[in-house]
């Protein structure tokens, strides 16, 4: 990864950038288009039916965006595969056990017992659990989206009441997703102070150094070939090099 | 004549009497004295003439009244020319209605027919065909006074009644004899008890009694029914968007007009009473009345007078009538059932469980249904619309049944076979999927319930742990600046 002259670091290429924009996309129109099934009483589900013309027009704009949803993640995951089992591309999503110590780590930080936060790889806790939640999610909702689609078919070989029990899922889990999304994602993205008034890492492809030496800082020694001690140092003074999230 | 021949004795002694005593007057110049000498025993109540057929008239003149009368200046042989002083003969009549004719044709030897037939009244009677007009039936010839100095009679309705309450019928071109008569009785037990004649007869008034020219009984109600809309113009506007008025206008004269379901003299709020309401549609609709009385809510109705079930108008609605094959209409279905089924204190006194409405409704097709109303311009403006499944496709239409006892199986028949009308290929599992109603609960579709309570709980844990993390993060970073 190169360091410009800005002290600027490329973080993502422009296929992660198109796959965030089109994932991003994709949930919002299902959202969207979702959630105003659920909450069909409200005036302004009303407004979204309509402004679509009509349930069946809405229903099938659903649809085509939750096969698009599916496709994107398969293509996800055949990359991702291919990548790091062919490229050697680091499994850096990958969650080990490193991200519970990171996690309890930041909690002491937080509550004041020590005085630096955890030090994060290339993708910290947060964001895995985000991308995990997205993936495992997402197979949930294609599977219970698909029952609801074709009921038909599914209960040629299962129970009837996997039918409404898919659509207690499927209707449950976007509630889930789309509060998640609006409160942690939203924050850590826009309104966290670290990044605000916009993290533009997954528009521009590139973060300012000073925010890996913060947020990534394994990931940033790795890089600069130096100890992570070297990389926090100045940052958070002595203690800062004691570290049991180190390498 | 119950007259006998000494009374006549009696009128010659005081006829002479008075004629020596009298002093002229201005009672002598309007009461001639020989009417004077009839009045000695005319005047006095009780005389009565006995026609043939026992009918009997009375033969009492009210002096008072004949004196203010506009006859007064006429003499009593003026009208009754057979008598005089010498002569008082014994006439034999049939009928009062013989008798009547006989002295209405005294009193054309006076008014002539192109006087009488200034009057709309009068010349509808002339021109009334072979029975001569009876003009006694209408005025007393003794106390006849100016109609136009009005106060002949009581009321307008009293007018008309006048004729109209004897049996009287009409011949029209199609051969159909209608009876004119009104029952005095049933006009005041009805509801436009207080309303006059002319107030639905439009044309006829105490002075005008135009001559009718109908081909049919039939053309002559469809008429006379538009008479409702002066008063009831939201009603009538109603039917005009109803499938009676639509088949009527395509030329099938069966379809009801207002006065088929309310009556016309006997006027009658439809709702008083729900039997009979019902009845009146079966009149027409025979074999959907008789699947009505035998499904849950018509055997109630028939058999224990249960008001609380619902009659043809509280689904059909008694003005708006629709076609029900309509999309529009099938969308209104669940609200229609649900005014009573989703009604909590109702439904108890029964046992039935209320949230059946609801259930519904949150359910897909519920859903479904329901966002289709809020599209406008109804079914028509939405050609990709589907055949949602909704109550009646499971319960019935008009052969509502239990869904307990022995017919359960005919409801769940329906609901398969209803599957199958939209999801071709559903198989005997399919109709599962729909949970009959129930709310989800462990003993009832557990895994439905399951799964909703797991996100019940696992919602709010994970959002409250999000924004703490948040708030901490925030504060943290407040703490180190």
């Amino acid at each position: 990864m190169a360091i410009s002259s800005h002290g600027s670091i490329k973080r993502f290429g422009i296929g992660r950038i198109v796959e965030h924009q089109a994932n991003a996309l994709v949930f919002a129109i299902l959202v969207i288009t979702g959630l105003s099934q659920r909450f069909h009483e409200y005036k302004v589900s009303h407004w979204i039916i309509l402004s679509l013309g009509g349930v069946d027009t809405m229903r099938f704009v659903h649809r085509v965006s939750g096969f698009l949803f599916t496709a994107l993640i398969a293509v996800h995951i055949a990359m991702g595969v291919y990548g790091v089992v062919r490229k050697r591309w680091p499994a850096s999503m990958m969650i080990n056990v490193n991200d519970f110590r990171n996690a309890m780590e930041n909690m002491r930080y937080y509550f004041g017992i020590t005085n630096h936060p955890a030090l994060c790889d290339r993708y910290d806790y947060k964001q895995k659990f985000e991308y995990w939640g997205v993936i495992a999610g997402g197979f949930l909702m294609i599977t219970t989206g698909l029952i609801l689609w074709f009921p038909v078919q599914f209960a040629q070989f299962l129970p009837g009441e996997f039918i409404p029990a898919a659509k207690a899922a499927h209707s449950n889990e976007a509630l889930l997703a789309f509060l998640v999304i609006i409160t942690w994602h939203i924050y850590d993205a826009i309104f966290s102070p670290e990044v605000f008034p916009l993290d533009t890492a997954i528009f521009t492809g590139r973060i300012s150094r000073e925010r890996m030496v913060h947020e990534h800082p394994l990931e940033l020694a790795r890089m600069e070939n130096v100890p992570v001690e070297e990389i926090v140092k100045h940052h958070h003074g002595p203690a800062g090099a004691k570290t049991d999230a180190g390498e | 004549m119950g007259v006998g021949r000494g009374a006549y004795r009696w009128f010659l002694v005081l006829a002479a009497a008075c004629l020596l005593i009298a002093a002229p007057s201005p009672a002598a110049e309007q009461a001639p004295d020989a009417s004077e000498g009839c009045l000695t025993c005319h005047g006095q109540k009780g005389m009565t003439l006995t026609f043939q057929n026992g009918e009997t008239l009375d033969a009492f003149v009210d002096a008072a009244k004949f004196r203010d009368s506009q006859h007064r200046s006429l003499p009593c042989t003026a009208c009754h020319s057979e008598f005089s002083e010498q002569n008082h003969p014994q006439r034999v009549f049939k009928n009062r209605e013989q008798y009547a004719s006989t002295s209405s044709a005294v009193c054309r030897q006076c008014h002539a027919d192109e006087q009488l037939k200034k009057s709309p009244v009068h010349a509808a009677l002339l021109s009334g065909g072979n029975r001569s007009p009876v003009c006694t039936g209408c005025h007393n010839p003794h106390s006849i006074t100016s109609v136009t100095k009005g106060a002949k009679f009581l009321s307008e309705n009293e007018l008309c009644l006048r004729c109209h309450k004897h049996a009287m019928s009409v011949t029209l071109r199609s051969r159909e004899r209608i009876s004119l008569t009104v029952d005095a009785k049933v006009l005041e037990g009805s509801v436009h008890a207080k309303l006059a004649c002319f107030d639905c007869h439009f044309g006829f008034s105490s002075s005008q009694h135009p001559k009718r020219n109908f081909g049919a009984q039939r053309d002559f109600s469809i008429a006379q029914a538009e008479a409702c809309r002066r008063c009831h113009f939201d009603k009538y506007t109603k039917n005009l968007e109803s499938i009676h008025y639509a088949v009527l206008s395509s030329g099938n004269l069966n379809a009801p007009v207002c006065t088929d379901c309310h009556g016309s003299h006997g006027v009658m709020q439809a709702r008083a009473d729900k039997l009979k309401s019902s009845k009146r549609c079966g009149r027409c609709h025979q074999v959907i009345f008789a699947t009505y009385t035998g499904s849950v809510h018509g055997t109630a109705l028939v058999e224990e007078h249960n008001t609380d079930v619902p009659i043809c108008t509280d689904c059909h609605t008694a003005h708006t009538i629709v076609e029900t094959h309509s999309q529009d209409y099938r969308g209104k279905v669940p609200e229609i059932c649900g005014k009573c089924h989703g009604d909590a204190a109702l439904m108890k006194k029964y046992g039935l469980y209320p949230g059946v409405v609801n259930s519904y409704l949150q359910d897909f097709h519920g859903v479904t249904l329901r966002s289709y109303q809020l599209q406008k311009g109804g079914a028509a403006a939405q050609p990709t619309r589907k055949d949602i499944a909704t109550c009646v496709d499971c319960h019935g239409i008009h052969d509502i049944t239990k869904t307990s006892g022995p017919k359960t199986n005919l409801v769940k028949a329906r609901l398969m076979k209803r599957c199958q009308k939209c999801h071709a290929g559903a198989t005997e599992e399919f109709p599962d999927a729909w949970l009959s109603h129930y709310e989800p609960s462990l003993k009832n579709a557990p895994l439905v319930y399951l799964i909703n309570l797991t996100y019940k709980l696992f919602i709010p844990f994970m959002l409250i742990g999000l924004i703490l993390q948040i708030l901490l993060h925030i504060w943290r970073y407040a703490v180190n600046r």
